[in-house]
């Protein structure tokens, strides 16, 4: 599977970065790259990306807050899935 | 912006105003645009910046002087420093007179506003602007089969749903499809709290079995660059689950 540097998923270091500046407080960046995300993955893309982005933005919090244990059966099963989708070769972007 | 993700934006978006099982429409408002405002709070911050958050003096920037100072103190920390919540922090609210059933509506309160938020930033589209309260009391009915061990406050096991509560899992009548997981459980003490977040996270990002059914796509970007957005968010807000 073909990927842009530091991932091997399809656009991945684009959408990272994209989770990054949502996340961020720089405006004129998140602008920018909204408009490449657009460019590379579509309108539909752009909207899926945001919605994964903002539910996790969310759910993160639930977690946290509410403290509650990761299932010891995920962490084996957590391995099996992103080897499945082919994301278990991630390599760290360069600081 | 797919339909069903339209609606079900306008739907949590609205029931932020409506009576809840533990605050009133219009103290859940409240939560929410302190939500909204917690995210410019100096305080909140400077505390984030530290290493340990608890030894940093000063006080939060309060717009909304409506609501007690425990729940202002979790909205406050829930926003802006979620990966450093504790057990002990959350004792001290409890012993501060925030109930644990009010806090686990905040939370979804808290939740559903920052999804939101993040989701319209990120698309390009302005802020929802708030609903406004509807009239009416909370209900303030605690599920009979609530039991702790999982986390900070008591929860529902599918196995303990009763005919009081309303469909949460997918061995109760109705389409809902949540097998029970932890996260699923987190908050069940309200569950139409639990509702209420569910049904909007699930088109933000997938129901569970779409989320394992690698031989189709349900959104316009594939499963992998699903899961690698959600990794990056976890990773930035520094979730351990």
């Amino acid at each position: 599977m073909s990927g842009d540097p530091g991932s091997d998923v399809p656009h991945g270091g684009l959408l990272l970065a994209f989770a990054n500046a949502v996340l961020g407080r720089h405006s004129t960046a998140l602008a920018d790259l909204r408009e490449t995300v657009r460019t590379t993955v579509g309108d539909a893309g752009l909207s899926d990306a945001a919605g994964v982005i903002g539910g996790f933005d969310g759910i993160t919090r639930i977690a946290d807050a509410t403290g509650i244990p990761l299932e010891p059966e995920k962490v084996e099963l957590a391995a099996d899935f992103f080897d499945a989708l082919n994301i278990g070769r991630f390599r760290r972007e360069k600081a | 912006m797919r339909p069903a993700l339209e609606a079900a934006q306008n739907v949590a978006w609205r029931r932020l105003g409506l009576p809840g099982t533990w605050w009133t429409g219009a103290e859940r408002l409240a939560i929410a645009r302190e939500t909204r405002a917690a995210a410019d709070c100096a305080f909140c911050a400077n505390r984030a910046a530290a290493l340990s958050p608890l030894r940093v003096p000063g006080a939060h920037d309060v717009g909304e002087l409506s609501l007690p100072p425990a729940a202002i103190e979790a909205i406050h920390r829930i926003r802006t420093d979620p990966g450093r919540l504790s057990e002990a922090w959350f004792v001290g609210l409890r012993e501060a007179g925030l109930g644990e059933e009010a806090y686990v509506e905040l939370v979804s309160v808290v939740a559903v506003t920052v999804a939101i938020d993040t989701f319209r930033r990120g698309s390009g589209l302005k802020l929802l602007a708030f609903p406004k309260a509807e009239p009416g009391a909370p209900t303030r009915r605690r599920p009979e089969g609530t039991k702790p061990g999982r986390g900070f406050v008591a929860t529902v096991a599918p196995e303990d749903w009763t005919d009081g509560d309303p469909d949460m899992y997918l061995d109760h009548p109705g389409p809902r499809r949540r097998v029970g997981a932890n996260i699923h459980r987190a908050l069940t003490l309200v569950p139409n709290s639990m509702i209420h977040w569910w049904d909007v996270l699930e088109e933000l990002y997938q129901e569970g079995p779409q989320m394992r059914d690698y031989g189709v796509e349900y959104r316009a970007i594939s499963h992998a660059q699903i899961e690698l957005l959600a990794a990056r968010v976890a990773a930035l807000n520094r979730c351990e689950y």
